[in-house]
């Protein structure tokens, strides 16, 4: 031990304050816990501070400014100017709205907090760096631990993040001045979005993609109806291409890509975003130090009730595994600090939920229509479009769909997939749907204002029995 | 191909039975209808035939098993192409029409219910499964479409009982006892998780919950010192001295558990014991029973019979008082017809029936059967005789069908044939009424002025008082009486 070290002890300690980490913490707390956690950075995690929170902020903040220009089909004629360092300024005091909010709770639910560089010393000790010269470190002793380091965005060889020409998508939600041209490598949920906020911003962004789509993941007829929408938006597709270099000009930069013949492009522009995915932060851990041993891509294995194979340690949200979610890492936080406390408490969810936040947007719950059928159900599937919703028209929001994919036979709800307007809103009717287990019958038989958007899942679940009013029956 | 054979609904509405012996090994080759096994189920031993040709491919039940209906129980290799399994539901001869069905629907519900990893439930019940430390994806549900219900996970974590879960009983005494409440699915280091929690909240140093989590011990289950901020505040020392008396309470059960099992015998309460049980727990705690208790003088039937007996010997039919009873019954029945009735409770209707299918409670090895002797009214004694005759033999070795059990409408039980005066009969519900009969036995009795030897017979008649009153009981005791002291009265019957 280091001279002037002091141990500390404690019966759990969170490591990562992030949307896993603050809730297991406050969790943990509320069931009378001793709980410790270290934060290296801010509270919040990536959420609050550079990923769903800021980028939602800005994307609401663009939209309005964006519907605003483009309102002449409802009689308005406005040219919103966009103050870029006064939006960003908006967007800065939400976060701090939210990160003081969740430092306010964990300590009101008596969370010990901590601000500095956890890394394992032993199976029940951390040794925690102060950030800054002549901080010093001390000492933590646990019982458990709840391991919430989240992820860090992926480089790319070549394209190292410098905040000034090479930006990760923390840099790109900083920035307060809007660039004209915008090269975005990776059309994935993070790279669509942040496109869609800077190409309404009047930015000319160019994404490349190595594969043959945009949103990966998502079904051609989903993920369509959002490129389509992008492409009004002027953004440029080049799909086949992988990011190789970059040269600095005199007024920005050239990206040079390569398709999969050897076959070089160029563009041309003044600041590139790689958002090419996430990788878990497991490796600064000292995690021999506990005999722990994330897999090949850096992600910790765990049980459906978040513990690693060391039985006192759990792992939870993005280090512990995909879908990189801030919804997901909660609920693991509310499990593991439960299974600590001794509660019976488990991962027995039915459906993860997500959202996409592009214009429109998306939002999908449960099965496909086609995991139905590999599942063993018959799905039996059902449709609504939007252009036959009098809300969506009535908001001038018409593109998009709802599908609720239920099983034939007990009508059970299996999934839905919504594109459109709001649809990270009404995935959510979906998603307790399967969760509680309700039939077609249910979303049906559910009276649903009108008019709302709302209303499509109950009609897309009634044309799955061919029982829809206002549209045509499968 | 293979061919999944499911434990098919071998009674009305059950919903599991036992596996008693398998007739049949892997590899023997079977011929359709050739029987396979032996199940127990609450009425009697049945033969569960093969539905197919083929070979058996896989035996999946144990002899002694208790399988809930539409479990695989078997697997046969039959020839044809290599199709996906098929699955059958052998109908039973008579399966009834409406439960069994329900059964079936539920138990293969059941099956899709954990179909692709989903169990159709609500987050609360599957909460609720946990804490009762049941598996979710082996209950069966009730609710729309087969749903799990809180009360499915409930039913199933009290054993099973409705065929939810194949819980076997286990027949030997069980070396500890089982931890109170909430095992955790944890199943790790959490021993807190072991107990129950009593209070909500404790307070207490962190050194403590170490203590408390080294001894094993529950904080909330330790008894408090003092409040804190109106919270319960336990010490060190508190947590100690509860981990000595618990370990001490635990050596103790422990030692009285392990005494009594030496002499004790366990034996399971399953199948005809325990529909036996149930039933009468049902009737007995349903209608209030009365019991009306008369003596007759059979001394006229006594000799009838006799002189009957021998004509029927060489018709081939063994003749008991049995009939004359019978007899007897469906005469005081017509007279009393809410005597021959059953009360509707949903409808709120008391339905008098048309139909006079008297019941005779037997005692066999396995326990009380009552075979059901339909139509009493429109045969003669003799075959009324006849086919008590082959329905009490066929109970007694258990080779009785199910429908020769159903439909009574009003049932007798002969004490008297072991020995007793008087007892009080549990009526077999939904029946209102139940006759027992004692022995019949020379005893000194008056007639006109003078002590001579007589037979008499003692009954005792219980009825259900929400249905009948005493005075109707008597009544219809008169008649029967009446019937059995001048037994040529039959004879207009
Ligand atoms: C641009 C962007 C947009 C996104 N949009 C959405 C969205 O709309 N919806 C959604 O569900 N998700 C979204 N996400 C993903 C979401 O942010 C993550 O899934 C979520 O933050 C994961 O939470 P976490 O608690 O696992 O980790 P994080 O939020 O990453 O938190 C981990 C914390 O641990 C700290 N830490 C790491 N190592 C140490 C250490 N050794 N010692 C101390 N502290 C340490 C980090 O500083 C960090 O604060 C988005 C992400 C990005 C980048």
């Amino acid at each position: 031990m280091v001279v002037g070290d002091i141990a500390t002890g404690t019966d759990v300690l969170v490591i990562g304050a992030g949307p896993g980490g603050y809730v297991a913490a406050i969790r943990a707390g509320q069931l009378d816990l001793d709980v410790t956690i270290v934060e290296k950075d801010a509270y919040g995690g990536t959420c609050l501070n550079y990923g769903c929170i800021p980028s939602k902020a800005l994307i609401s903040a663009t939209d309005v400014a964006h519907n605003a220009a483009n309102a002449e089909d409802m009689g308005i004629h406005a040219d919103p100017a966009v103050d870029m360092q006064g939006m960003v300024a908006w967007k800065d005091g939400v976060v701090n709205q939210l990160t003081g909010g969740v430092e306010k709770l964990m300590k009101a639910n008596g969370v010990n907090l901590m601000q500095g560089t956890a890394e394992f010393a032993g199976e029940n000790t951390v040794r925690v760096a102060h950030g800054g010269e002549g901080q010093g470190s001390e000492s933590i002793e646990f019982d458990s631990c709840i391991i919430a380091t989240g992820s860090r965005p992926f480089q790319i060889p070549g394209f190292e993040f410098d905040g000034e020409h090479v930006l990760s998508s923390r840099d790109a939600l900083a920035l307060d001045e809007i660039p004209e041209k915008l090269v975005v490598v990776g059309a994935g949920y993070i790279g669509m979005e942040l496109s869609t906020v800077f190409a309404k911003l009047g930015t000319e962004v160019t994404i490349v993609e190595m594969l043959d789509d945009a949103l990966p993941g998502y079904e051609p007829d989903v993920a369509r109806v959002v490129k389509k929408k992008a492409e009004e938006l002027g953004i440029e597709f080049h799909f086949g291409e992988a990011a190789k270099e970059w040269r600095k000009e005199a007024d920005g930069m050239t990206v040079v890509t390569e398709n999969k013949d050897g076959e070089t492009s160029e563009f041309k522009a003044d600041k590139t975003l790689v958002a090419v995915g996430r990788q878990p932060v497991s490796d600064t851990l000292n995690l021999e130090a506990v005999g722990l041993e994330p897999d090949e891509k850096g992600f910790l294995q765990t049980d459906d009730q978040c513990r690693t194979d060391v039985g006192h340690i759990y792992a939870i949200g993005d280090v512990a595994g995909e879908p990189m979610l801030a919804h997901k890492a909660s609920k693991e936080g509310h499990v593991a600090a439960e299974v600590i406390a001794g509660e019976p408490s488990t991962l027995d969810y039915q459906a993860i939920p997500a959202a996409v936040f592009t214009d429109p947007e998306i939002g999908t719950v449960g099965m496909t229509q086609d995991e139905a059928k590999d599942a063993g159900f018959e799905p039996a599937v059902g449709k609504f479009p939007f252009m036959a919703s009098g809300r969506a028209l009535s908001t001038g929001h018409s593109d998009g769909f709802v599908r609720v994919v239920a099983d034939e036979e007990s009508g059970f709800i299996l999934g839905g997939q919504i594109v459109g307007a709001e649809a990270s809103e009404l995935i959510a009717e979906l998603a307790l749907a399967i969760e509680m287990g309700a039939t077609i019958e249910d979303l049906t038989a559910t009276i649903h204002t009108h008019p709302t958007l709302a209303e499509a899942v109950m009609e897309a679940a009634a044309n799955a029995r061919g029982e829809a009013i206002h549209t045509l029956n499968r | 191909m293979v061919f999944e054979f499911k434990l098919p609904d071998v009674g009305e509405g059950l919903t599991e039975a036992e596996i008693v012996s398998w007739l049949v090994s892997e590899g023997d080759t079977v011929t359709e209808d050739m029987p396979v096994a032996e199940a127990e189920t609450d009425k009697a031993v049945v033969e569960i035939p093969s539905p197919v040709n083929g070979t058996v491919r896989e035996i999946l039940a144990e002899a002694g098993e208790m399988v809930p209906v539409g479990n695989v129980i078997i697997t046969f290799n039959v020839e044809g192409e290599d199709e996906p399994p098929v699955e059958a539901e052998t109908e039973t001869e008579e399966a009834e029409a409406e439960e069994p069905v329900e059964a079936e629907k539920a138990a293969s519900n059941g099956e899709s219910s954990a179909k692709g990893g989903r169990v159709f439930a609500a987050p609360s019940a599957r909460r609720l499964a946990r804490e009762l430390g049941v598996d979710i994806t082996t209950v069966v549900g009730s609710g729309p479409s087969g749903r799990v219900t809180d009360q499915d996970v409930r039913t199933a974590a009290e054993g099973g009982d409705d065929g939810a879960q194949a819980a076997e009983p286990e027949p030997e005494v069980e070396s500890e006892p089982a931890p109170e409440t909430t095992e955790s699915t944890a199943g790790g280091s959490q021993a807190v998780s072991m107990q129950k929690v009593d209070r909500e909240k404790t307070l207490a140093a962190p050194a403590t919950r170490t203590l408390a989590k080294e001894l094993d011990v529950d904080l909330n289950a330790v008894p408090e010192v003092e409040k804190r901020e109106g919270q319960s505040f336990v010490t060190p020392e508190a947590v100690r001295e509860y981990a000595e008396a618990q370990t001490a309470a635990k050596e103790a059960d422990v030692a009285a558990i392990a005494e009594t099992s030496k002499e004790d015998e366990r034996v399971p309460y399953r199948g005809i014991r325990r529909t036996i049980g149930k039933q009468m727990e049902r009737s007995k705690y349903t209608a209030p029973h009365v019991t009306h208790h008369d003596e007759i003088d059979v001394t006229d039937l006594v000799a009838m019979r006799a002189d009957l007996k021998e004509e029927a010997e060489s018709r081939g039919v063994k003749l008991s008082y049995m009939p004359f009873v019978m007899k007897a019954i469906v005469a005081g029945l017509k007279e009393f017809p809410y005597m021959n009735s059953m009360l509707d409770e949903e409808a709120e209707e008391i339905v008098l029936k048309k139909d006079y299918n008297i019941g005779v409670a037997v005692a066999t090895d396995a326990g009380l059967m009552v075979p059901v002797v339909k139509g009493v009214d429109q045969k003669g004694m003799l075959q009324v005789s006849q086919e008590m005759n082959d329905l009490v033999e066929k109970a007694r070795d258990r080779s009785i069908a199910r429908s020769d059990m159903q439909g009574g409408t009003f049932t007798i039980t002969n004490f008297g044939a072991i020995g007793g005066e008087y007892a009080t009969p549990i009526i077999n519900f939904p029946e209102v009424a139940i006759l027992g009969l004692g022995a019949i036995k020379e005893k000194p009795r008056v007639v006109d002025g003078d002590v001579v030897p007589r037979h008499i017979m003692t009954i005792s008649l219980s009825i259900d008082h929400r249905i009948i009153d005493g005075a109707v009981a008597a009544q219809f005791a008169n008649t029967v009486k009446n019937y059995l002291e001048n037994p040529a009265l039959l004879l207009l019957e």
